[in-house]
């Protein structure tokens, strides 16, 4: 155990880690800005329900950010937010600096459901994108095979989604939403559904992907370790209603390999420290 | 090669008419009644039906009524249904109108309809629609219902409009259930098809087993009940490979069908 207040000093102070005013921040490299947005739900009892309340950020652009938070703090309604699915009830969320209406190209999901569409083989599914924007089936087939190769499945182009692993499926999913090149990539708590094994490999996947091209992320988890291991940024949010709590800068270096990680003093200091902040506000670590 | 078990599957639907006819056979002879013949002199009326110009005649408008009332029903249901799973208001709008309709026997309806439309095809292939349209309607809109809001989300992302995604992820989302609802509306279309000819005795399958009866030509009307009955488990056996080749996406591996294809 490290001392509490010894060997702390790569979190910058609690005012520094002030939840970031868009308005403020407001730079040219800026992807996605969120200013002022609440989320008020209807229960089935009709009381209101506030799910987020006043969330302000900002995604610079190529950055790996995520979002970490108990279940049911309404992290994953920040991002259908961001995803143009869900409107949000006051503020707004930008992209590129103009006001998300709705879901466009632009902004890839990548649900923990997987989402497929099971009447589609495999090699269906990921042209499904590319064939909607009017790629050639030819090119969006050659396209199609080179991702599956990407993803580590090579061969499995003719199955159904029914006839594939959690893992494979979603690997699947990853491939269809990168085969219409978004800007940004939306991830729902992608690896939530996995065992342990294959959540580890997926990880390992995706954090190789995204380095090639360090396309901008947001990602969603309720893992600590998992959070660290892939982010540039983690933005902690706390309990119901669901409020920016801190952001937290992972100054790690990439590429990241897990086996020189799990090591690494640093890591295990972010992981360490981040988990004591949920502890100290009464909130388990997710 | 085949195998034995796959053998004794293709042969258990042939052994079960044989089990049924065997019993029919054996309760004629031991009642002995003039209005319950044995299978057997059945049977041997079926030439004399199929051979028939006129029955031939009466067969063709029967089969072309059931087309006609299925296949507009089916087109109009379809959509009906899918747009009252998506749609709210859709659904509070035509809801009340198919809960009023759903539980009156259609066929209750032929004397009014009789009266507004005559006794010729339009009246019976109206009734044949009706019956088909509540379960087609009734599957489509459960299908439409269950879809995953991230599947349709997923589509959103890639641009698809409202229409589109109805089409295009919904529809074939719903397929499996469709299907299911369009296979009971199937066999649905074929008993309206009998009972709509029995009320307005002008032509088709149902008048020729309802004249024989009257006539007390009991190994017509029994002859008319195979033959009748063997039309809807072919049709029904058509169809059921139609829709396995169209959702073996969805199909469980070790599935037992409840089909005779």
């Amino acid at each position: 155990m490290p001392a509490r207040d010894a060997g702390m000093t790569i979190l910058p102070s609690r005012s520094e880690l002030r939840p970031e005013r868009a308005t403020a921040q407001k730079t040219a490299a800026a992807m996605i800005e969120i200013e002022g947005v609440s989320q008020v739900f209807q229960t089935s009892t009709r009381q209101e329900h506030l799910a987020l309340s006043d969330i302000s950020m900002s995604v610079a652009d190529g950055a790996f950010v995520s979002i970490l938070g108990p279940s049911g703090c309404g992290k994953s309604t920040l991002l259908y937010i961001v995803g143009g699915f869900v409107q949000p009830t006051r503020g707004v969320a930008r992209m590129k600096g103009r006001a998300i209406t709705g879901p466009g190209p632009d902004r890839g999901p990548v649900f923990q459901e997987f989402a497929l569409f099971p009447w589609k083989s495999v090699l269906g599914n990921v042209m499904y994108g590319p064939r909607q924007q009017g790629t050639k089936p030819v090119e969006a087939e050659a396209q199609a095979r080179a991702l599956l190769e990407m993803v580590g499945l090579k061969g499995f182009e003719e199955f159904y989604p029914k006839e594939l692993s959690g893992g494979m499926k979603q690997r699947v999913a990853l491939a269809r939403t990168l085969a219409y090149h978004p800007e940004v990539l939306l991830m729902d708590e992608p690896f939530g559904a996995l065992d342990a094994h294959t959540r580890t490999r997926l990880q390992n996947d995706l954090l190789n992907i995204w380095e090639r091209d360090r396309k901008t992320v947001l990602f969603v988890t309720h893992s600590v370790e998992e959070a660290v291991f892939l982010s540039d940024k983690v933005v902690m949010m706390t309990r119901s209603p669901g409020r920016i709590r801190q952001i937290v800068d992972i100054d790690l270096p990439r590429p990241r390999r897990r086996t020189e990680l799990l090591l690494d003093p640093r890591y295990q200091k972010y992981v360490v420290e981040i988990d004591r902040m949920f502890d100290d506000s009464g909130e388990q670590p997710p | 090669m085949m195998s034995a078990d796959t053998m004794l599957k293709r042969a258990a639907p042939v052994l079960a008419c044989i089990g049924l006819l065997a019993v029919w056979q054996l309760a004629s002879l031991a009642l002995h009644n003039d209005s319950f013949p044995t299978a057997i002199e059945a049977i041997r009326a079926i030439p004399s039906i199929l051979s028939d110009k006129d029955s031939l005649v009466n067969f063709g408008a029967s089969l072309r009524r059931m087309a006609v009332g299925f296949g507009v029903a089916v087109a109009v249901s379809i959509p009906l249904g899918l747009s009252m799973g998506r749609s709210r208001a859709v659904a509070s709008f035509f809801n009340p109108l198919l809960m009023v309709i759903y539980p009156v026997p259609k066929a209750a309806l032929m004397p009014i309809i009789m009266l507004w439309l005559g006794v010729g095809d339009i009246a019976k292939t109206l009734v044949i629609f009706l019956g088909v349209s509540l379960p087609v309607i009734y599957h489509s809109f459960e299908g439409a219902k269950a879809v995953e809001e991230k599947m349709l989300w997923s589509g959103a992302a890639m641009g698809l409009t409202a229409a589109q995604r109805l089409i295009r992820i919904v529809l074939p989302a719903a397929l499996p259930e469709i299907l299911t609802g369009c296979r009971t509306g199937l066999v649905l279309a074929l008993i309206t098809m009998i009972t709509s000819e029995m009320i307005a005795r002008q032509s088709g399958a149902g008048n020729i087993l309802f004249n024989a009866l009257d006539m007390g030509q009991y190994d017509t009307v029994f002859a008319m009940i195979i033959i009748v009955g063997a039309m809807g488990i072919c049709l029904d056996a058509l169809f059921e490979r139609i829709r396995a080749r169209l959702v073996r996406w969805s199909e469980p591996q070790f599935d037992i069908p409840l089909s005779f294809s």
